[in-house]
């Protein structure tokens, strides 16, 4: 069991410390001590707030990932998650400004439109994969590009800001109080931890680990899932055991979009200034993507991705004051998941041989009774 | 040891004393072979005897720990595949590692390429490509895509491209297994001139006939360490069986007929063309009874994938249709139709018939996922599914350490033993077998006989779809050809001879039909 856990762990390890090592070699470059830059940002990053921010920063990330993986389970490429958070986000935030309802009724009225929205914009792509072969790569690479044209002449007209704000920031209407998502800083004050006035504790962790949860129970312990883990191991194998491969691709797809729907609320409901403007995040369906490869697709493993992108997110933000390019961080990132995937293959091919070994063992032990 | 006399003398590869050892497991234990140069040796013995594990040592996949091998007289120590290429042993693997969309000489010099500086000396290769054909007698272009090449011509490129990197002692691991009956005669006298020339052939299998009718000695390993040696002349199927096991043998050979009138499926007009129009199948029609077997006898691609595919329901009809105890299912969906009670044993394991990173228990409930024990309601029922596949793996000799093993740790015997147990457990009305003992060991193949013997005198009915004539003959009670699409011949096994059908599976013993 030790040994177990042991390997799992040896590739993440592994890949961290080759990234460590490469962005070692830029910073050199960069006439930067590695030493002091790690310093500064393990030192900022360990404090209070910023350990606040990080899990912040990790909750749109783990569902972008949830949402990528999905997919992955059945062997289905969802690119498009990018697209469909970003096109959700808005109609929710727009459609959710112009509605009045009790405060949890809001909220859910929201969820259901974001999710709805995410599944309608993977729907094209999942039909046209079913019905005409297309790829889903290729489809959900064209929705995404599509989707932006669409958020910026939603925010642009139909769904433009009423209320008098400032003009100059394009936007949606401001969410009324009862859609807003209550925080978290109970929780953190509880532990007896102080945080700087301002900072939050995203409401929207209880959301995510829920969604882990349903992720887990749904791939490993309903029929369904094994359905789709078996389509996407094996299609052949699963067509032949009576499982439709059709219905399942199009199931999983609407699920992963669905999911992708999620991904802007944390930010959408959580924070200021409460609606879909221009400055609303970007590219947690991309990182998502690396999350996802980084976890495995197992939710534990992504819940670890997700901190350490957003840890490093978050201690990236000292280096500007050393003067040191914070970019920096993103070769990290880069490098971590490429050397996680070359890890995970050698560990892989490790275990395999240690269990056939394991086998060849067990049944060369067993007496050699004639076989009738 | 004893074998036979060449001209050419010496001794290619020779292994002496050979123990290999797993942590906590002896995998070969005192293992001698000699080879005598220009021979065809041949190494038989059970799936998990140790054949595979002796080859690798062999191959320099690893090192034995003790033991010595001796290659063309000078003791060597063999650190990778590289170094036994350099002293010349080339392996042609069970399955073929080919670029599909690379052509056939692209494909033998792959990994050798021989340049002028950075170019690519594409006329010397091709140049000495078609003197080794010319040389060994294969027939091949150079030019051919190997995606459009047959499993035989594939088979050929392997050997071509151990040949190209200077082989003189080639190890063929189960030849035979992907070859239907002429391709198999026409890979015999491949070797046969390999040998002619020279070439050192070990040939590792489990088709004992094949063994006897093409080597010129046999080695036999058992457990781990190799049990004798004997000369093909002096032994039959049956001794060097048992000598591989160590115990009697049954025949295929059903004893008395079972077949009932009920009726379990019956298939009338049944038609699959291409997107062309072009008929796959065309007008095929027949019955199965409870309690019987019907053997579908044909060489491979005469339309047997799509004869199976439309009674499982992976494919379309354009033509006909398909009753299953007397209801007509020919809309209904796979799932509906496994519902029914159609079994399946198909004839790649790993391509349809297993998830090989998922544990036993995922792969025992593939297919019957949707019922009791595997599942309740939307939820799966993971300590039901693991007791029922230690069931099976104990009903069905099924040898592992365990269920939660992934499948493809298994030998290839062991897995089809589950595929079959899996199957027949779930207590079908109707199995359809493809090919269920290919490239299994005489042991298992025992064993997938008798379950099958024994379910069809408890009434299920079987339609057996098999390239191995005796399995065909032993255990059909009704044959059927398929050629071409359409089948051209009903025959009583009781008296046709493996000539016979072997004739009109070519469409020689058939006049009149389209070829």
């Amino acid at each position: 069991m030790m040994r177990r856990i042991a390997l799992v762990l040896a590739a993440p390890m592994l890949a961290i410390v080759i990234a460590l090592a490469v962005s070692s070699v830029f910073l050199l470059l960069a006439d930067v001590s590695p030493a002091e830059a790690y310093g500064s940002m393990l030192s900022y990053g360990t404090e209070a707030d910023s350990l606040v921010s990080m899990f912040n920063r990790a909750i749109p990330l783990y569902i972008s990932a949830l949402a990528v993986a999905v997919g992955f389970q059945m062997g289905l490429f969802n690119i498009g998650v990018e697209g469909q958070y970003r096109i959700a986000a808005v109609v929710a935030a727009g459609l959710g400004a112009k509605l009045s309802l009790p405060g949890p009724l809001h909220v859910g009225a929201i969820f259901v439109i974001a999710v709805v929205i995410g599944m309608a914009w993977i729907a094209i792509p999942a039909i046209l994969k079913v019905t005409r072969g297309v790829h889903e790569v290729i489809a959900t690479i064209m929705m995404n590009a599509i989707s932006f044209g669409i958020t910026a002449w939603l925010l642009g007209g139909p769904l433009k800001a009423t209320s008098s704000g400032s003009s100059l920031i394009l936007g949606t209407d401001q969410l009324p109080e009862s859609a807003r998502f209550p925080t978290l800083n109970w929780l953190v004050e509880g532990l007896g931890v102080e945080m700087r006035p301002g900072s939050n504790l995203d409401g929207f962790l209880v959301v995510a680990v829920l969604l882990g949860v349903a992720y887990y129970v749904l791939v490993w312990r309903t029929r369904f899932g094994y359905e789709v883990r078996a389509s996407g191991h094996n299609r052949s194998a699963a067509e032949v055991a009576g499982i439709n491969p059709k219905a399942v691709v199009l199931k999983t797809l609407f699920l992963s979009g669905g999911v992708a729907g999620l991904i802007g609320l944390s930010y959408l409901l959580g924070s200021s200034p409460y609606r879909y403007d221009t400055g609303f995040p970007q590219q947690y369906g991309f990182t998502g993507i690396a999350v996802a490869l980084l976890g495995r697709n197992h939710p534990i493993g992504i819940a670890i991705g997700a901190l350490l992108f957003g840890f490093m997110e978050r201690s990236s933000q000292i280096l500007d004051l050393d003067d040191i390019p914070k970019e920096i961080v993103v070769i990290m990132q880069g490098v971590i998941v490429i050397s996680v995937v070359i890890a995970y293959e050698l560990v892989r091919r490790y275990r395999q041989t240690q269990q056939e070994t394991a086998v060849t063992k067990a049944t060369d032990l067993s007496p050699h009774e004639a076989t009738a | 040891m004893a074998p036979r006399d060449k001209p050419s003398g010496g001794q290619a590869v020779e292994l002496r004393g050979i123990t290999k050892r797993f942590p906590g497991v002896v995998a070969n234990h005192d293992v001698n072979l000699s080879v005598a140069r220009g021979e065809i040796h041949a190494i038989v013995g059970e799936n998990g005897a140790g054949k595979s594990t002796l080859m690798k040592t062999l191959y320099g996949m690893h090192q034995p720990d003790e033991g010595a091998i001796i290659i063309e007289g000078e003791t060597c120590q063999l650190r990778s595949p590289n170094d036994a290429i350099a002293l010349g042993i080339g392996m042609v693997h069970q399955h073929f590692m080919l670029a599909d969309n690379f052509t056939v000489l692209e494909n033998i010099i792959l990994g050798g390429e021989p340049t002028h500086g950075p170019v690519l000396d594409r006329a010397g290769a091709q140049k000495r490509i078609v003197e080794l054909a010319q040389r060994y007698g294969f027939p091949v272009d150079p030019d051919a895509l190997v995606e459009d090449l047959g499993v035989g011509d594939r088979q050929r490129v392997e050997i071509l491209k151990v040949l190209y990197r200077g082989a003189r002692t080639l190890i063929l691991d189960e030849p035979t297994a992907v070859l239907v009956p002429h391709e198999v005669d026409e890979l015999f006298r491949n070797l046969r001139d390999l040998v002619d020339e020279g070439v050192t052939v070990i040939f590792i299998s489990h088709k004992l006939d094949e063994v006897l009718s093409i080597a010129d000695s046999i080695t036999v390993i058992r457990a781990g360490t190799t049990v004798t040696t004997v000369d093909p002349g002096s032994v039959t199927a049956h001794e060097l069986a048992e000598l591989m096991v160590g115990s009697e043998l049954p025949t295929p050979e059903t004893r008395e007929s079972t077949v009932t009138t009920i009726e379990q499926l019956r298939l009338s007009g049944v038609t699959i063309r291409t997107p062309e129009g072009r008929p796959l199948i065309e007008d095929i029609s027949f019955a199965v009874h409870r309690g019987e077997v019907v053997g579908i006898a044909g060489v491979e691609g005469n339309g047997q994938h799509e004869l199976i595919s439309a009674i499982l329901g992976t494919h379309g009809l354009d033509h006909g249709t398909v009753t299953f105890a007397g209801d007509d299912i020919t809309r209904l969906s796979t799932r509906r139709r496994r519902e029914l009670g159609l079994g399946y044993i198909p004839q790649d394991r790993h391509r349809e018939g297993l998830l090989l990173d998922a544990p036993l228990w995922e792969n025992a409930m593939l297919g019957h996922q949707a019922r009791a024990p595997f599942s309740r309601g939307p939820w799966l029922d993971r300590a039901g599914a693991k007791r029922r596949t230690a069931e099976i793996v104990a009903d069905f000799d099924v040898r592992t350490p365990g269920v939660d093993v992934p499948a493809f740790a298994l030998s290839g015997g062991n897995q089809q033993k589950l595929i079959v147990g899996r199957e027949m457990s779930a207590d079908p009305s109707l199995l359809v077998a493809a090919h269920p003992t290919r490239g299994i060991d005489v042991g298992a193949q025992a064993a997938v006989w008798e379950q099958l013997r024994e379910a069809r005198s408890a009434g299920l009915a079987v339609l057996l779809i098999s390239a191995d004539l005796e399995e065909l003959i032993g255990l059909s009670d009704r044959l059927l050809v398929i050629y071409g699409g359409r089948l051209v011949a009903e025959l009583d096994p009781a008296q046709v001879t493996a000539q016979e059908l072997g004739s009109h599976m070519t469409g020689a013993g058939h006049r009149g039909t389209t070829a």
